[in-house]
């Protein structure tokens, strides 16, 4: 049972590591949606959040590699949206008077560095901290009682289901060698249906011995999440510096380039 | 352009920064909503079945189909409309969460956004799951179909509105042969739930 990929690099120690996890997941999402806000077009801002997030990035001594390798996973949808856009919006030509750098590829562009540096954030954010207290900030942030319940029954038993999916792969793959068949569709549907059967009879069992040990509905935090100075302070003064890009990078742009 | 985006696995989930700001966070406070419309009285029994059947959609999600020289990831949208009915979306919303945080398909601030595509897509699989006058097999396969198919349809929509041209509307050509794709999977899924657990399926 290999459980590392769900929250690899956060028993590091850092001073992003040391923030609550509630501290840390308001300051992501606020940032993302600071930056993903921006509007279309402008490249100045990005510079600046560039330079706040790398310095973010040394600051969690996370591997840069392992960033970019996560990144480049999920690269093909961003690709795909960033070139897309110039060359899908009307008017928005790639090549305009001879100069490739017109509003439609700005836009392409943008869009590009807004889905990066979200996805930066995102990777920084599960990789700073326990996976688990990350789902008690959740709750603690008030996310609804039953999804609460719902994520945390996963993050116990997706590791079990995990070794589910590797145990049936091997089934699989000893018994249908070779060439690609339309037959094997059935195979992957009976796959992924052995995959729901044994969830579900395991569920049972689980639920079983939940209630004989007085399960009331809701699991206990074993670890308690408390806010200090030192939470607030460097995840609002994060959350600040990327608004002032953000507010004054129009004016910076208009008096620079116009 | 088919085989390009074939060639390196279309994707289902929407990043964060792909789409208008505004689209997202309205679909974050409509996402929290249906998940608690659908969740409402839920006995307590049923909520270990949908915390599994969420870990079952986010490792199920993992196996890919080679398909052309190249592989896609199943969705399994429309086998957790039948499990669940309409309280798949629930555990559709907490699969995604978990996929955002973990693999960082799709975003934080689109999760909303994903959950209702996604979610629709189980619920729509549901709806036609109920239309009992139809043969099984048939069901199962319209089912599995429109767990990717009512997805693809609401995000070429959230494109749409974000300002991207209609030459988007090519992705639909791809979606839809993975779309059949997804009909033969849970055709094949829910044969097998009748053969050896059919108290799942009714």
């Amino acid at each position: 049972m290999k459980h590392s990929f769900l929250d690899r690099y956060s028993d590091l120690d850092s001073p992003v590591h040391r923030i609550d996890p509630r501290a840390r997941l308001i300051a992501a999402f606020s940032a993302i949606v600071i930056i993903v806000s921006e509007p279309h077009g402008r490249l100045l801002p990005f510079a600046f959040y560039g330079i706040i997030i790398l310095f973010m990035t040394a600051m969690t001594r996370i591997p840069p590699g392992f960033i970019l390798k996560r990144c480049l996973a999920v690269s093909p949808f961003i690709i795909i949206a960033a070139v897309s856009y110039p060359l899908s919006v009307p008017g928005a030509g790639v090549v305009e008077n001879g100069y490739l750098l017109t509003e439609g590829v700005r836009s392409g562009l943008t869009i590009f560095l807004k889905a990066f540096f979200a996805l930066v954030l995102l990777i920084l954010l599960t990789s700073t901290g326990k996976f688990h207290r990350l789902l008690a900030g959740f709750r603690k942030l008030g996310m609804p009682r039953l999804l609460g319940v719902i994520s945390a029954l996963m993050y116990r038993y997706v590791f079990i289901l995990h070794d589910e999916l590797l145990r049936t792969s091997r089934a699989r793959d000893s018994r249908t060698p070779g060439a690609i068949r339309t037959s094997r569709v059935r195979v992957y549907g009976n796959q992924a249906a052995m995959i729901f059967i044994r969830s579900l009879e395991r569920s049972q069992v689980v639920y079983n011995s939940m209630l004989s040990r007085g399960f009331a509905g809701e699991f206990p935090d074993m670890d308690k999440l408390r806010v200090r100075a030192g939470d607030v302070l460097p995840a609002g003064f994060f959350i600040l510096l990327l608004l002032t890009v953000r507010i004054i990078s129009q004016p910076l742009t208009e008096r620079l380039f116009n | 352009m088919i085989y390009i985006c074939f060639n390196i696995n279309p994707p289902m989930h929407i990043s964060d920064g792909i789409i208008d700001t505004n689209i997202c966070i309205a679909a974050n406070v409509a996402a929290i909503g249906l998940v608690w419309v659908a969740g409402r009285k839920t006995p307590p029994g049923d909520v270990p079945k949908m915390g599994m059947t969420a870990a079952a959609l986010f490792v199920a999600s993992l196996i890919h189909f080679p398909l052309a020289g190249t592989s896609v990831h199943l969705g399994l949208f429309g086998v957790a409309g039948i499990i669940l009915g309409k309280r798949a979306f629930p555990a559709v919303f907490a699969a995604l969460l978990f996929q955002s945080l973990v693999f960082q398909h799709g975003g934080l601030v689109t999760l909303g956004v994903n959950s209702i595509n996604m979610g629709a897509g189980a619920l729509f699989a549901w709806l036609v799951w109920r239309i009992r006058r139809v043969n099984e097999r048939v069901r199962a396969f319209l089912a599995g179909m429109l767990g990717v198919a009512v997805p693809v349809l609401l995000m070429v929509a959230e494109f749409r509105l974000s300002g991207y041209g209609s030459r988007i509307l090519y992705l639909l050509g791809v979606y839809l042969l993975v779309a059949i794709l997804e009909g033969f999977i849970t055709l094949a899924a829910a044969g097998l739930f009748r053969r050896v657990r059919p108290e799942m399926l009714d």
